[in-house]
């Protein structure tokens, strides 16, 4: 349990999503991060039906159901902006129940795969963001362990991303800043990932560069 | 008429309610037709009975005289009485009439009688005061009997009394045995789980309602004990109740725990002795029920701590594995080490008597291992029963209640990996021996040392409070009289399980093996850099100058553990300088460098002409060290620095 920072990565230029990862995690290799298997975090949209809307006419808020295999036994279900609910993984046979309710959203899938390091303190997760069958992108994950508390440990957050990600290092997430000097728990966790997908899925318009 | 055929004609009732009135409208108001017993009570009421006992009396007036003889007697009276006057022979219910009548008779007058008494105002009551009898005998006759019979009666009175006490004294001593039984049972119903099978009370003496697993069935039947025979004396640990253990639960039973180092004869294994503690001197007779069951309680616990340590020990796959044989289990956690864990189970039967008393220089138990070993099949124990908690949600999978909480709580994977650790207590009990036998073996290593080596000086210090499987000693490393200012070396050390951790001011951790040498090698390195560490820190406060320090000297003599460290220091007037070497096994080397002047055998230099340089320092000489004044080195170091800076007076 500790703090995290979810970015987003962009493709290096001329090289293909597959190339940038390799590179990123050669670099992780030789700062003498160790392999620790593989992660995935999925998240899947659900909106709410129409029979369910009523008159007053009010816009349909969108739902994300995601798992993280850093937490296998449970499921998150987040709205956006809005409560995020962790539950067991009953919750996703309760949302085949709710069909009448939520409606799973056509081929909205969205999940990011790869390898997980260890780094004396520091978990760092480079993954590949997949829509479908085609790569869309690039992940860095970054948990500090010893630290809970994220205002007090942003700066050396920062200090790591700077040592491989280089100008690429992003700024502080959002959830960072809502509750100060709050505990930060798994759900922020998720919160970053789930604008991670929005805004990989936003830019599916725009051709991304290198994917061939 | 017969030729006609018959007509029926209905016939009924003009009205079946009778009219009461007929309004001048013509409308008719009906009376309610009469209930069945309205209806009785109206045909009654048309009774005339005086009319009848008059067609009585003239029907009897009749034939009165026709049977005077036996209707006589009833005439007379009636014509006394006045009221009936009937022929009784023609009423067979007559006297039952009579004798109806004069009691509704009395009765009336009795009641009116009470009524008027209760009212008090006409009439009272008031007992009749009768004449006592008139003497007929003397009254000194009378005086005497009297006397007698209450005399007699007095005595039957005694006499009862007297047979009644010494029944009670006799049948006191079973009652109050009977009495007893019942309020030991009480007193054992307190303690004990106890149920009612046929005839007999059996009580249960397994931990199975505290989580245990442990399929003996651990029962014990209760016995009334009242046969005693009351004439003789009672002893006084005499208890009327007694209680039945189950024949492999009787005696005493402990865990022994023990570390040997050398591995014994093969033909040694399994045959732990049953020694026998000197036992508390039980005085003759049975114990006491409560202590009976107490004993036999931790027999049952110490034969399933035993089963379940046998049963893992034959299914964990370890390198060495573990040899369970008759009562003992045999672990190796280190190589040339052995774990011993035995259950000696000691019944009063005088086949364990005749048992060899133990040698008693035999290694001896690791008490704290035999009561962790108890705690932890405790922990076991509750564990099987909080995994079944009530209440569950009904939509949660069932096991414990940390498992269920980690999805809605989203424990990560190291979490769920902690909860989820299934050692055994075979395991955990090893990693404890390890433990403790890694921490004897350092402090041991530790002492040896410090008495060994008398400079520089060595101090441990122990932490009181210890995990089972960690615990830390600070090690100091000082030179007597000098604890001020050489306070260079302190070292952490964490004993773990496998290996001790050792933590340096500076903050270097190295990691050492459980092996002891590697300890020892380690602390003689540290103690020879301490020196020369000193030496540095007696330098400043002495004036001198550092030339140059190095832990690790790349030149000399290789040591075999460590490397030798060197200091040059000069005095504060430069003429000297002092240079040391120490090593860890090659030991201090000390070498003085004197001003060129006063080296009288220096051979003149064709270059060095003109005077000043032979202010120069020339060629070193070695100091004699064991030959110096003092009582450490320290000490003879400040001596001999001292001895070559210039008296400033």
């Amino acid at each position: 349990m500790g703090v995290t920072c979810v970015s987003q990565m962009p493709v290096a230029e001329g090289k293909s999503v597959q190339q940038t990862v390799e590179l990123l995690t050669k670099k992780l290799e030789m700062l003498g991060a160790e392999k620790q298997g593989t992660f995935c975090v999925d998240c899947e949209t659900y909106h709410t039906a129409a029979s369910t809307l009523g008159s007053q006419g009010q816009a349909g808020k969108l739902m994300y159901v995601m798992h993280n295999s850093e937490y296998p036994l449970s499921c998150f279900a987040l709205f956006e902006n809005g409560p995020c609910l962790i539950a067991d993984t009953n919750f996703d046979v309760l949302m085949v129940k709710l069909k009448g309710f939520f409606q799973s959203a056509k081929a909205s899938k969205i999940e990011t795969r790869g390898t997980r390091y260890q780094y004396c303190d520091f978990l760092v997760k480079v993954g590949t963001v997949t829509m479908g069958p085609s790569a869309r992108g690039i992940s860095v994950e970054v948990e500090y362990g010893p630290c809970v508390v994220a205002s007090d440990c942003w700066s050396l957050l920062l200090e790591f991303l700077q040592s491989f990600l280089g100008s690429h290092t992003p700024g502080a997430p959002t959830v960072f800043g809502n509750r100060h000097d709050a505990v930060y728990g798994p759900a922020d966790t998720m919160v970053q990932y789930m604008e991670l997908f929005n805004k990989v899925r936003k830019q599916q318009q725009v051709p991304v560069a290198g994917i061939r | 008429m017969s030729g006609v055929r018959a007509v029926r004609i209905s016939i009924e009732s003009a009205c079946e309610k009778q009219v009461q009135e007929v309004g001048l409208d013509g409308t008719e108001t009906y009376l309610q037709p009469l209930s069945m017993s309205q209806n009785l009570a109206r045909l009654a009421q048309r009774i005339d009975f005086s009319q009848g006992s008059g067609s009585e009396e003239e029907e009897a007036a009749g034939p009165d005289g026709d049977a005077p003889d036996w209707a006589g007697a009833g005439a007379d009276q009636d014509d006394e009485e006045g009221l009936v006057k009937f022929q009784p022979s023609l009423w067979p219910w007559d006297s039952v009439r009579n004798n109806l009548r004069s009691a509704l008779t009395e009765m009336c007058v009795l009641y009116d009688v009470l009524s008027i008494v209760r009212d008090k105002k006409f009439m009272t009551l008031d007992p009749v005061s009768q004449d006592a009898l008139p003497p007929k005998q003397s009254p000194q006759t009378l005086q005497l009997i009297s006397k007698k019979k209450s005399l007699a009666g007095a005595a039957q009175i005694l006499l009862k009394g007297a047979e009644r006490l010494t029944k009670s004294v006799t049948e006191n001593q079973e009652n109050k045995l009977q009495r007893d039984f019942n309020s030991e049972l009480l007193r054992l119903r307190q303690h004990w789980k106890l149920r009612k099978v046929g005839d007999k009370i059996l009580g249960d003496l397994s931990y199975r309602s505290a989580g245990s697993l442990f399929p003996h069935h651990g029962t014990f039947e209760v016995i009334k004990n009242t046969d005693i025979d009351l004439d003789k004396k009672i002893p006084e640990d005499y208890c009327p109740l007694d209680v039945q253990i189950p024949s492999d639960l009787e005696g005493s039973a402990y865990i022994k725990v023990s570390i040997q180092k050398q591995a014994p004869d093969i033909g040694d294994l399994g045959t732990v002795n049953l020694f026998k503690r000197p036992l508390p001197k039980s005085k003759p007779g049975s114990p006491h029920w409560q202590t009976k069951l107490e004993a036999a309680q931790n027999v049952l616990l110490c034969k399933e701590i035993f089963a379940q340590l046998s049963r893992e020990a034959v299914q964990i796959k370890s390198q060495i594995p573990h040899i369970v044989v008759k009562n003992q289990i045999i672990s190796q956690p280190f190589p040339s080490l052995q774990l011993s864990i035995s259950l000696c189970h000691s019944s009063d039967d005088k086949k364990s008597q005749k048992c060899a008393p133990e040698k008693p220089g035999q290694e001896g138990h690791l008490y704290v291992l035999e009561h962790n070993l108890h705690l932890l099949i405790r922990e076991f124990h509750k564990q099987t029963l909080s995994s079944i908690v009530m209440p569950h949600p009904a939509s949660a999978p069932f096991g414990h209640k940390r498992m269920r909480l980690s999805g809605p709580q989203a424990f990560d994977k190291n979490e769920i990996n902690s909860i989820q650790s299934t050692e055994g207590l075979l395991e955990k009990i090893i990693k404890q021996a390890k433990h403790i036998f890694l921490r004897s073996r350092t402090a041991a290593t530790i002492d040896s040392l410090a008495s060994r080596i008398e400079d520089p000086q060595i101090q441990a210090h122990w932490s009181n409070i210890n995990d089972v499987y960690e615990s830390s000693v600070k090690v100091l490393i000082t030179s007597q009289g000098y604890e001020q200012i050489c306070k260079s070396i302190q070292l952490q050390l964490n004993i773990g399980v496998e290996q001790v951790r050792v933590v340096h001011r500076d903050g270097r951790v190295i990691t050492l093996s459980h092996q002891e040498q590697e300890l020892q090698d380690f602390l003689l390195s540290q103690m020879s850099q301490h020196q020369v560490h000193a030496v540095q820190q007696l330098a400043k406060v002495m004036g001198w100058q550092v030339l140059s320090f190095s832990n690790h000297v790349g030149l000399g003599p290789i040591e075999s553990i460590g490397n030798a460290s060197a200091i040059t220091v000069a005095s504060p007037s430069g003429d000297y300088a002092i240079s040391v070497r120490n090593g860890p096994e090659s030991g201090s080397k000390i070498m003085v460098q004197f001003p060129r002047n006063q080296c009288k055998d220096l051979p003149k230099s064709d270059v060095l002409q003109d005077s000043k340089w032979s202010h120069l320092r020339g060629p070193f000489k070695e100091v004699q060290w064991n030959k110096m004044e003092g009582r450490n080195f320290v000490y003879k170091m400040e001596l001999l620095m001292s001895a070559l800076s210039p008296c400033l007076l």
